[in-house]
């Protein structure tokens, strides 16, 4: 027997929307690892991006030096993290709902800085980029695609777990998750 | 069993994102830098003719340019917090060079005057403590727009006689007139020798390019890291230029 149609639709869409978001993840980390002069890859290389994605994260005048100092040296290893995890696929309910609230909290931030009239770069994937309507636009859109694939996920995961669905449809949603 | 199907999709996830970072890192980084580097920075310094105001020494292993404009409320945030203490201990040991490029902003009434009096007080040797009187008392002159009362107090008044003569080819601004409008595509509409200066400074901002005040970027052994916008405050930045010279 095979999967119905709806179903198969929304599998494919799924995996659509997990890849996107894995990625924005990845790219972002990628981003704010990579060299920023330059130059070869290296551990130095890298304490020196992480330092200045550090004053990136204090020019948000929204935590202590310390406390944007710790940020700043945990947020790209984490983004790294969770891009592999969301495309993975696995328990994909949780990580989509952690990188909606993660997005939810970066948007938070961005739209608190915009307000208090704050013209800095935003950071999110590497230097250079300015905090204006453009950036909050695509970070709107990002937090949509992830608030869509934690709904997807639950979706699947209940469709699963109804008895009306047959044993292949099971099988293959088990696969998607 | 699913325990060993999680494992190996944990594997295959990682050894391909793995793959891909290495493959494209470099080729990214390549693109990325050609992209973004703007004329000026081919020297990976500071042109001399770029340099009119400037603290330190100019053999310093780090070269930091700065854009700003005088009546900026983040650019006075950023001297106070920061510039004071990067000045007193980074720039007076002779790690950092200091340079400074005007920007003032249309919207700063008394920023392109501000600008004015800074260069002529450069010429006189004064820059650094003209500087600091002017964002220590930003607040006050950015009110009544009497720049010149606190560059007086800033030197000797042999110092401000001679500063307030070379002004005197500098009109204030006539009424209804605002910054923006006293010069056409770089060339003073008047006599102000100051104005040339400050345009260049514009210009060689736009090609960073500069779109907030304060900007600023950094040179290290050929290398630019930067533009940056905003305050960060000194312990931040401190460590970034411990980094920078611990390669």
């Amino acid at each position: 027997m095979a999967a119905t149609p709806r179903s198969q639709t929304g599998r494919i869409l799924l995996l659509i929307g997990r890849i996107a978001l894995a990625s924005i993840f990845l790219v972002a980390a990628y981003g704010k690892l990579k060299p920023q002069a330059p130059g070869p890859w290296s551990v130095g290389s890298m304490k020196t991006s992480l330092s200045m994605f550090a004053m990136q994260v204090d020019s948000f005048q929204l935590l202590s030096s310390s406390s944007a100092d710790l940020v700043a040296h945990t947020l790209p290893f984490f983004e790294l993290f969770l891009g592999l995890w969301v495309l993975s696929g696995i328990v994909l309910r949780l990580s989509s709902l952690v990188s909606t609230l993660l997005l939810g909290g970066f948007f938070a931030t961005l739209i608190r800085t915009y307000l208090m009239g704050l013209e800095i770069n935003c950071g999110c994937f590497g230097p250079g980029e300015r905090l204006g309507p453009k950036r909050l636009a695509l970070e709107s859109l990002m937090l949509v695609l992830s608030l869509g694939v934690t709904i997807g996920a639950f979706i699947m995961a209940r469709r699963k777990s109804a008895p009306a669905e047959s044993t292949t449809s099971a099988v293959g949603l088990e696969q998607a998750r | 069993m699913k325990f060993r199907r999680v494992a190996q999709r944990w594997l295959a996830t990682g050894v391909l994102a793995i793959a891909a970072i290495v493959v494209a890192a470099p080729a990214l980084a390549t693109k990325q830098t050609a992209k973004h580097t703007p004329p000026v920075t081919k020297t990976s310094t500071v042109p001399d003719e770029y340099i009119v105001k400037a603290i330190g020494s100019k053999s310093a292993p780090i070269t930091m340019e700065v854009f700003s404009d005088y009546q900026c409320p983040s650019c006075g945030s950023l001297y106070e917090q920061t510039l004071k203490p990067l000045i007193s201990d980074y720039v007076a040991s002779g790690k950092v060079y200091l340079v400074h490029h005007d920007f003032p902003l249309p919207l700063h009434k008394y920023g392109y005057e501000a600008a004015r009096w800074v260069n002529a007080a450069a010429v006189a040797g004064k820059y650094p403590e003209v500087e600091a009187a002017l964002y220590d008392n930003q607040a006050a002159w950015s009110a009544d727009g009497n720049i010149q009362k606190y560059v007086a107090a800033a030197m000797s008044p042999v110092d401000f006689r001679r500063v307030a003569k070379m002004m005197e080819a500098c009109p204030p601004p006539a009424a209804g007139v605002t910054p923006a409008s006293y010069s056409q595509a770089g060339k003073p509409a008047h006599g102000c020798p100051f104005d040339a200066s400050i345009e260049k400074d514009k210009a060689l901002g736009n090609t960073v390019p500069v779109s907030a005040t304060p900007t600023f970027r950094f040179y290290y052994k050929g290398k630019t890291y930067g533009p940056m916008s905003g305050v960060v405050s000194w312990p931040i930045m401190k460590q970034f230029l411990d980094q920078v010279m611990s390669q």
